[in-house]
């Protein structure tokens, strides 16, 4: 796929030299996040170097999409989106921490379980849907039976 | 290098206060005519003319543009960081104290885009102010281009972590009920408010949510509006003629987690590189705050910075807030002496990123602020923006403390 055709693939989001791998990845169904051939840790969104060691020898590396909700909001507005509901308890908003690191962390949606009953902690995984006019992206599913088995602790603000 | 070192401590002041009046729906206003309003007010308010201006410092509307609509003769120093108030604060701090200019123009304006407001969305040329870019930062090249409704770069974000809190500590949405309520009621007593009338408890749990915990009562007014400030030395400023207002210290405060849903916690926010800062560049002590301004464009914002400044421990601010709840007047009385956004914050006086909280300090501190004054207020804390990019101190005080 050309520069062009990536582009064309993603209209209105500022697609650079730097980000293009992930939107490449999103394209493909895959996850390919920033990692360090130095010090093997990962960053996200994607930078040029490293912020751990400074290396600018990075890999866009496949993550499996299995981690665990650490923020979770309900939008009961915006704007119009193709298999988005604001109505029902909001459309879920979560930020999940990948298993591959502490701190990594995607943002996005949860699909398959009623917004109201989303929690802190619970284990979740990748999911890949098609919906016409929306861009590509990544969703997420709770897995089933290890609702509220993430590892964060409450209180204190100890979630590390 | 020292984080205490201080050398323009004092030494630099705010005499001048400018204004455009805050209002839900200003029609045909511009960027521009916000900012000209407020910057003229401020200069007048200096005793001074354009040509006693030489440095400008302003957020989204260029200091050229600025300088040229008020035919300021010559600039010497000029910059336009990115909101909010601090940067351009700050910024015009250094350069008094360092001689690159003596009077500063600073100003910020709030300009209603459509993602703000239902009915700045129906404006064909608010609307085209974004480019279609959904998150405005996206311009800026800092990566943040997810959009919409499966981001959490900016506002979702807030609420994000305003559930978090409420998870961690065990909190319910009463919590945030009380930061909503201690601004309204502030704000009855404030000319320049949008909303004044009173707000109850059962009518705050009733509000629209939004995003999940923050409802309509938990989040900033969108509003046209625009605030000037003229800074210049305390030695010229002891020769103009309103009581000048000392900036004692100020700082921002970043951590390397600058985005959203990047931060590590609300333990390791820009809040605290801020207040470490913040008293280690002071002489003074939280003990000698009369007023304090906590930013509450998001409440849950206020509960943290109320935390951090060192009223109570993490996680505290909740119980902290309930315990110097003053029922008989639906306000916050820090220890029965200190209120808390005497003007109503963002959240009902209108939303302006913190320049109102400014704006309102240095009110109180010229013992200017009308049938709200607070008596004897000699020292005011502002602590503008969030948790992330945009965390701030400002610490303020009277010439005669």
């Amino acid at each position: 796929m050309t520069d062009e055709e990536l582009l064309d693939a993603f209209p209105g989001v500022r697609i650079d030299a730097d980000n293009a791998a992930w939107h490449r990845g999103l394209l493909e169904r895959r996850l390919l996040v920033n990692r360090c051939d130095d010090c093997g840790r990962w960053h996200h969104p994607p930078r040029p170097l490293c912020p751990a060691c400074w290396g600018r020898s990075i890999t866009h590396t496949e993550v499996a999409g299995d981690g665990f909700v650490v923020l979770v909001t309900a939008l009961r507005q915006g704007p119009p989106q193709p298999g988005v509901d604001y109505g029902d308890g909001g459309h879920a908003l979560v930020a999940v921490e990948l298993d591959e690191q502490p701190g990594l962390r995607l943002a996005g949606t949860v699909v398959g379980t009623p917004t109201a009953e989303i929690r802190v902690g619970d284990r979740v995984r990748a999911l890949w849907r098609d919906i016409p006019g929306r861009l590509p992206r990544a969703d997420f599913e709770i897995v089933a039976g290890a609702a509220g088995t993430g590892r964060v602790a409450g209180g204190e603000g100890a979630s590390r | 290098m020292s984080a205490r070192r201080n050398p323009a401590m004092d030494q630099v002041a705010i005499v001048g206060l400018g204004r455009s009046p805050y209002a839900r729906d200003r029609k045909g206003c511009t960027p521009g005519s916000l900012v000209s309003e407020a910057c003229v007010d401020a200069i007048r308010d200096a005793g001074l003319g354009p040509a006693d201006i030489d440095g400008i410092c302003g957020s989204m509307v260029s200091a050229q543009w600025i300088q040229a609509a008020l035919g300021i003769p010559g600039v010497a120093w000029f910059a336009n960081p990115q909101a909010v108030i601090g940067n351009q604060i700050t910024a015009a701090v250094a350069a008094v104290s360092s001689g690159m200019a003596d009077t500063v123009l600073v100003y910020h304006h709030a300009y209603r885009l459509p993602w703000a407001s239902r009915s700045a969305a129906k404006d064909p040329m608010r609307r085209r102010a974004t480019l279609g870019v959904a998150d405005a930062r996206s311009w800026w090249g800092t990566g943040h281009n997810d959009t919409g409704p499966n981001s959490l770069y900016g506002a979702p974000a807030y609420a994000a972590w305003a559930g978090r809190y409420l998870h961690d500590y065990g909190y319910t949405r009463e919590t945030l009920g009380l930061i909503a309520i201690n601004s309204r009621t502030n704000a009855a007593r404030n000319p320049n408010a949008v909303y004044t009338e009173p707000l109850t408890m059962e009518a705050y749990l009733d509000g629209r949510m939004v995003r999940d915990p923050l409802s309509v009562y938990d989040m900033d007014i969108p509003i046209d509006g625009a605030d000037a400030f003229v800074i210049t030395t305390t030695e010229r400023a002891r020769d103009l003629p309103r009581p000048p207002v000392l900036i004692h210290a100020a700082t921002l405060g970043h951590t390397d987690y600058g985005s959203e849903e990047q931060l590590r916690d609300l333990d390791h926010a820009g809040q605290m590189v801020v207040v470490d800062r913040l008293w280690a560049k002071s002489d003074l002590t939280l003990a000698d705050v009369d007023v304090l301004y906590p930013y509450e464009g998001f409440s849950n914002i206020a509960l943290s910075w109320i935390e951090n400044v060192g009223y109570c421990g993490r996680g505290e601010g909740g119980a902290f807030v309930a315990d110097h709840w003053v029922e008989a007047e639906q306000r916050i009385m820090i220890h029965g002496r200190i209120p808390v956004n005497t003007h109503g914050g963002s959240l009902s006086e209108g939303g302006t990123q913190g320049a109102g909280h400014l704006h309102e300090a240095c009110l109180q501190l010229r013992c200017d602020a009308g049938a709200r004054q607070v008596d004897g207020a000699a020292v005011a804390l502002v602590t503008p923006g969030g948790y992330y990019f945009n965390s701030q101190g400002i610490l303020l005080r009277s010439d005669d403390t």
